[in-house]
């Protein structure tokens, strides 16, 4: 009797795992097909077909194809990938090791404080002594977007690992830096004020290959870490006692994962600016498709963000062919539908 | 001198200081009426000698119109020092009490102090377009009006194609110096006629042409739309590239569209305000070898080397403050001779700039305004 129930067990675990593995092949494949959109559209017309075939072969293309495709379309379209695998990845570690599903790096403060930094050198031209001047605002929001975290993490040590006290230190570090912010807007010229605004909006035109090898980097990095403490995670769902009677480091793990949540974030926000919706959205769209299994659930969560991201890149570009919507204004108009039809269509299902 | 002699002597003069008095005192005491930019006629008892000016940026026209127009102004708006840092030092030097202006907010409308304003009882508040009704800060007149402040909208900045010429004619009936108004409108006509009529006989072909605006390294490519300061462009005989897909302001073009348009000619806006995030240096303050190599430095992010405009040399940098303001017929003739340069051989912004500091400007402009890369 008993050998059957585990059997079927055993059948229904497996049935699950397929599931998932399904799901997720098919979230590959469809991050596949939103990266191959993104690279066939823009406003000249260079179609995908030129673009697979400018890859493997330079001289199919004119030279001004060629600088479309190697200056424009691939570094903008990768960055949209990493941007998006990045926040999403970010904001799954988030919502598990804080318990909470208003987690992100945008509503804890970590992308208010990276707009502080961009304001910084934008109104002021305050910056990192020695930072190419290029470079300026970038580095700026990435070291403040650390700050945060770092304060995030220091909350930790000082006040034991209690999750409700560090949400409420994100909540209050996002409305301060958030006045701060709105401070330096208050004190822009006009000029300053209007440069200010499109960074805070978010935008794939500060792409570059520089930027992509570096966000690549940090992803490359970050992502296996993420998913090795995929198991532990998991425990921590199950509540902290439980957890911790596993013989697993509570404070040490949330330590690990706060601090690739913030060099995830800080890298992504620094080269694209605030990008909101992706972090939250992302990991609840891969946990309403694939549930809570930390396995399945960090790398789904990275893949919705990538195909969010490419998605809005094709719209950015394509709502009115020439002009740039800024891409986080983008995220969330076409985030939001997808993310309420999700919500809703599983409200009946038991 | 005998005591007829003297009282001859008194009475004359008597008579000449009450004779200047009659002869000044009409003058000085009759009211003006002007009919503002939204089409609003004000009644001020006599010009205006106290001047609130909440748009800092406006002062050059003022500037134009008056031999001292520091001592005009009882209030203004921080902008001007924050934007133009140089331009302002310039002014510093010649009138040290520019310094000592009440200034009424920072950078822009929403910080403008309205209690302070009125504890500073101006004759007049000109205001910007911003202010008026409609406007972002529409209260802020309300409340001056309210406080028994009459003020007068004028436009530099969001139309300054169609309200240059009559917002200096309303600054010169607000100050009562509507001869030396007249005198720079006629100036800046005939200078824009000229252009419009050697553009309307060129033989050429309308080059197309990218005006970025604010030009720096690290972002790609805000520009200058259809409308407002974009109308500049077709005026001096471009076909600019954003206007086709911006029918408004302005717009953030992206990279791709503006390779696949390959524009003739590239022309950057910069200036002080740039400084900080590594953008186009130039205007006043900054010497030719740091113009050239910002200018250089922004037509050589990736992809631009790809532009027509880039590979035959074609770029060129504007000072971007002078767009909103009456010294934009600088711009447009600067950008005429680099859109028809077979057309323009009479037309020559630096001839222009050296007879407006000649005849105009109360302190003459000194610097590199308009550059074309070498």
């Amino acid at each position: 009797m008993t050998d059957i129930a585990t059997q079927l067990a055993a059948t229904a675990y497996q049935r699950v795992i397929r599931k998932r593995v399904v799901v997720l092949a098919a979230l590959a494949l469809t991050s596949l097909v939103a990266f191959a959109l993104d690279l066939g559209s823009g406003p000249s017309s260079l179609g995908l077909f030129d673009v697979i075939g400018g890859i493997f072969d330079g001289n199919a293309l004119s030279s001004a194809q060629r600088a479309i495709l190697w200056e424009v379309r691939l570094p903008q379209a990768l960055l949209a990938v990493l941007v998006g695998l990045a926040l999403a990845t970010a904001g799954a570690e988030m919502q598990t090791i804080l318990g909470n599903p208003l987690a992100s790096p945008f509503t804890l403060g970590v992308s208010s404080a990276a707009s502080f930094g961009a304001a910084l050198a934008i109104v002021l031209g305050i910056g990192i002594p020695g930072v190419p001047q290029n470079w300026i605002i970038s580095a700026n929001a990435f070291v403040f977007s650390f700050i945060a975290v770092i304060v995030l993490q220091s909350v930790v040590r000082m006040r034991g690992s209690g999750t409700d006290i560090l949400v409420l230190c994100g909540i209050a570090l996002f409305f301060t830096f958030n006045a701060l912010v709105a401070l330096t807007q208050f004190l822009a010229s006009q000029q300053a004020l209007q440069q200010l605004v499109f960074w805070i909006m978010g935008s794939l035109s500060r792409a570059s290959w520089e930027k992509v090898r570096l966000l690549a980097l940090v992803v490359v990095i970050a992502l296996p870490f993420a998913q090795r403490a995929a198991w532990p995670m998991m425990a921590l769902r199950l509540g902290e006692d439980r957890a911790r009677s596993l013989g697993i480091n509570i404070v040490m793990l949330r330590f690990m994962s706060l601090l690739r949540i913030s060099i995830l974030t800080a890298t992504a926000m620094a080269f694209v600016g605030t990008i909101g919706f992706v972090g939250l959205a992302g990991p609840h769209i891969a946990r309403l498709l694939i549930g809570e299994d930390h396995r399945f659930f960090l790398p789904a969560s990275a893949l919705t963000g990538a195909i969010i991201m490419s998605l809005a890149s094709v719209a950015s570009k394509s709502i009115i062919p020439g002009v740039l919507i800024p891409i986080g204004i983008v995220t969330a108009l076409i985030g939001l539908p997808v993310f309420f039809s999700l919500i809703f269509s599983r409200r009946g299902l038991p | 001198m005998t005591s007829m002699t003297r009282r001859f002597t008194i009475s004359a003069i008597a008579a000449c200081v009450l004779g200047t008095c009659l002869a000044v005192a009409p003058a000085v005491a009759e009211p003006v009426t002007v009919t503002d930019i939204t089409g609003r006629a004000v009644t001020l008892p006599q010009p205006a000698t106290r001047i609130l000016l909440a748009e800092g940026r406006q002062f050059p026209g003022l500037s134009l119109l008056h031999p001292d127009p520091v001592s005009l102004l009882s209030g203004w708006l921080g902008d001007f020092r924050r934007n133009d840092s140089e331009t302002y030092a310039a002014y510093r030097q010649k009138f040290p009490a520019i310094d000592d202006i009440p200034v009424l907010g920072m950078g822009n409308d929403g910080s403008f102090s309205v209690e302070k304003a009125i504890s500073i009882k101006p004759d007049v508040a000109v205001l910007g377009t911003s202010f008026a009704p409609g406007g972002r800060s529409s209260d802020v007149a309300r409340q001056l009006e309210a406080a028994g402040i009459p003020v007068v909208f004028t436009d530099f900045f969001i139309n300054p194609f169609d309200n240059t010429v009559p917002s200096m004619r309303i600054l010169g009936r607000v100050i009562g110096r509507d001869k030396q108004a007249e005198d720079y409108v006629a100036f800046y006509e005939a200078h824009m006629k000229r252009v419009a009529d050697r553009v309307a006989a060129s033989r050429e072909k309308r080059p197309s042409i990218l005006v970025e605006t604010h030009a720096t390294p690290s972002d790609c490519c805000h520009s200058l739309g259809a409308a407002n300061v974009g109308r500049f462009i077709a005026f001096a005989g471009g076909d600019s590239i954003s206007a086709e897909v911006s029918k408004g302001p302005s717009a953030q073009l992206g990279l791709e569209y503006i390779i696949a348009k390959n524009p003739d000619i590239y022309v950057g806006t910069g200036g002080a305000h740039l400084k900080a995030t590594g953008g186009l240096l130039i205007g006043p303050g900054f010497d030719a070898k740091t113009i050239q190599a910002s200018l250089a430095a922004v037509v050589a992010r990736p992809g631009f080397s790809e532009l027509r405009a880039v590979r035959e040399k074609h770029v060129h940098g504007l000072f971007h403050n002078m767009l909103s303001t009456p010294l934009n017929l600088l711009a447009v003739e600067a950008m005429a001779r680099w859109l028809h340069p077979q057309a323009m051989t009479d037309v020559d912004p630096n001839a222009t700039m050296a007879e407006i500091n000649a005849r105009f400007l109360a302190v003459p402009m000194s610097g590199i305004y308009w550059v074309d890369l070498k």
